[in-house]
């Protein structure tokens, strides 16, 4: 088992810890539609949000350094995006710059920081949401948000079994290197197609064999769960903290 | 391809998410009618499957390197709606677990990668399995078919959002997604024919499941 790259400061105990999966979503999705509908050029918001996001960070006990190093994953996507936008209107004269034979404009530069700060802000809150639930929790906050019962129990079951077929995965992934995973490309790509293959048939018949072990004891097609999270006094005072300072970075300086 | 926040303008956020949402929805009508409850259970373990076949990284040009991403190799063994409801589970858990694609963008991911691979896929296997005939070969040579188109088609449509977004000009992300896509394709393709032709030595009734 060498997963603990899932999940893995979700069983801190902190005051974000605690609250109702459904107050930390509702908030999450608010925070994020705010900062995306942000004019770019509001930059003191931007900053504003940050703090926002910090303060909470902080307030979570999560290691800060942490965070900011998951939220790097975005930058793959970034650079393969931001190659083109500096070219974007290239007819605009005012505030173009010039440097070595490239040709950048200012909108360019400000759709890129529009793209990059929008996308960095929304990703520190995602991390900051995924850090600090359980998914099994965060999964019963969707179900009485209305997500459909059978995907809450699709998402249940491929949870649980996401560290198994992991775990597989690895195995298979030492046994091909240790037998030196070298060649062509295209055997290479063969050997991937019977990895994958053969991980099929395993999960597919595993799939088989966990269905007649939850038959045997007594499955019809529902889970029951003895437990469900509670909407305390501590969500409503964080949800009205939160949402408040959104509003109001969002009115006074948007407006 | 998985599109973080900050991308898309609100429009396409609202637009993806509810075409998605709706095919989502239909999906699991479509489920609820044709399947057993045995296939939850499957279907779950399938969604860990995809997931954890797109840990596989192959290599494709220089140091880059691409994974799988399985929407056609799910349609093509249990139909287009089911591999619809298992991406959308893979995108959920990439999201909300990895931040691999953001939670606003999760509307036009589950469209890419859910609705318009799965049904590329499908349709591009049906396609070439009656072109040509439905025997081994057929199969093979129809699942590389589907696999690369559903990269493809799916990249492009990534493209045309990022382009109504503002982002990026379609005169330029258009041929950059569709042929860098192009090339992951292949490998896609390759791997999903490897995929078939070992389950058609070893299993070959699973090839015959009911699909949905």
């Amino acid at each position: 088992m060498r997963h603990s790259f899932l999940d893995r400061y979700s069983d801190l105990g902190s005051f974000i810890h605690k609250l109702d999966p459904r107050t930390k979503v509702i908030t999450t999705f608010a925070f994020i539609l705010v900062v995306v509908l942000t004019p770019p050029l509001r930059w003191q918001a931007f900053a504003l949000y940050f703090a926002l996001i910090a303060s909470v960070v902080l307030l979570s006990k999560l290691p800060p350094l942490y965070v900011l190093k998951r939220s790097l994953v975005i930058v793959p996507f970034v650079l393969f995006i931001t190659i083109f936008i500096p070219f974007l209107k290239p007819g605009e004269v005012a505030g173009s710059y010039n440097i070595w034979m490239w040709h950048i404009s200012h909108s360019g530069l400000l759709i890129l920081w529009n793209v990059v700060i929008k996308a960095w802000l929304s990703m520190l809150s995602l991390i900051l949401l995924s850090a600090t639930t359980k998914f099994a929790e965060l999964l019963k906050g969707l179900e009485q948000l209305r997500l459909p019962k059978v995907m809450v129990m699709l998402l249940s079951f491929m949870y649980r079994y996401i560290f198994v077929l992991v775990d597989e995965v690895i195995r298979m992934k030492q046994a091909r290197d240790s037998r030196s995973f070298g060649g062509k490309r295209t055997w290479q790509l063969k050997t991937i197609g019977n990895m994958v293959g053969t991980l099929f048939l395993r999960s597919y018949e595993r799939g088989e064999r966990v269905y007649g072990a939850m038959v045997a004891r007594g499955f019809e097609g529902q889970t029951r769960t003895l437990s469900s999270p509670h909407f305390r006094m501590a969500d409503l005072y964080f949800a009205v903290a939160f949402l408040s300072c959104l509003a109001l970075v969002g009115f006074t300086i948007i407006l | 391809m998985h599109i973080p926040d900050g991308f898309l303008n609100i429009a396409t956020v609202a637009t993806t998410y509810a075409v998605s949402a709706g095919g989502v929805g239909f999906g699991l009508r479509q489920a609820r009618e044709k399947l057993a409850e045995k296939h939850v259970p499957l279907m779950g373990i399938m969604a860990a499957f995809i997931f954890a076949a797109q840990m596989l990284n192959f290599p494709i040009v220089g140091g880059t390197s691409g994974h799988l991403i399985g929407a056609a190799l799910a349609a093509i063994l249990l139909g287009p709606w089911a591999a619809v409801l298992i991406m959308a589970c893979v995108l959920i858990a990439q999201c909300l677990i990895f931040q691999d694609g953001g939670l606003l963008a999760l509307g036009a991911n589950v469209f890419n990668m859910g609705l318009i691979a799965s049904f590329a896929g499908y349709y591009l296997y049906r396609l070439t399995t009656r072109l040509m005939r439905d025997d081994r070969r057929g199969k093979l040579f129809g699942s590389f078919i589907a696999a690369w188109g559903s990269v493809f088609l799916a990249s492009i449509a990534c493209a045309i959002e990022l382009w109504v977004s503002g982002i990026s000009p379609i005169k330029m992300a258009l041929p950059a997604m569709a042929g860098w896509h192009a090339l992951i394709g292949i490998g896609e393709g390759l791997i999903t024919v490897g995929v078939l032709r070992l389950v058609l030595a070893t299993r070959r009734d699973l090839v015959e499941l009911q699909r949905i």
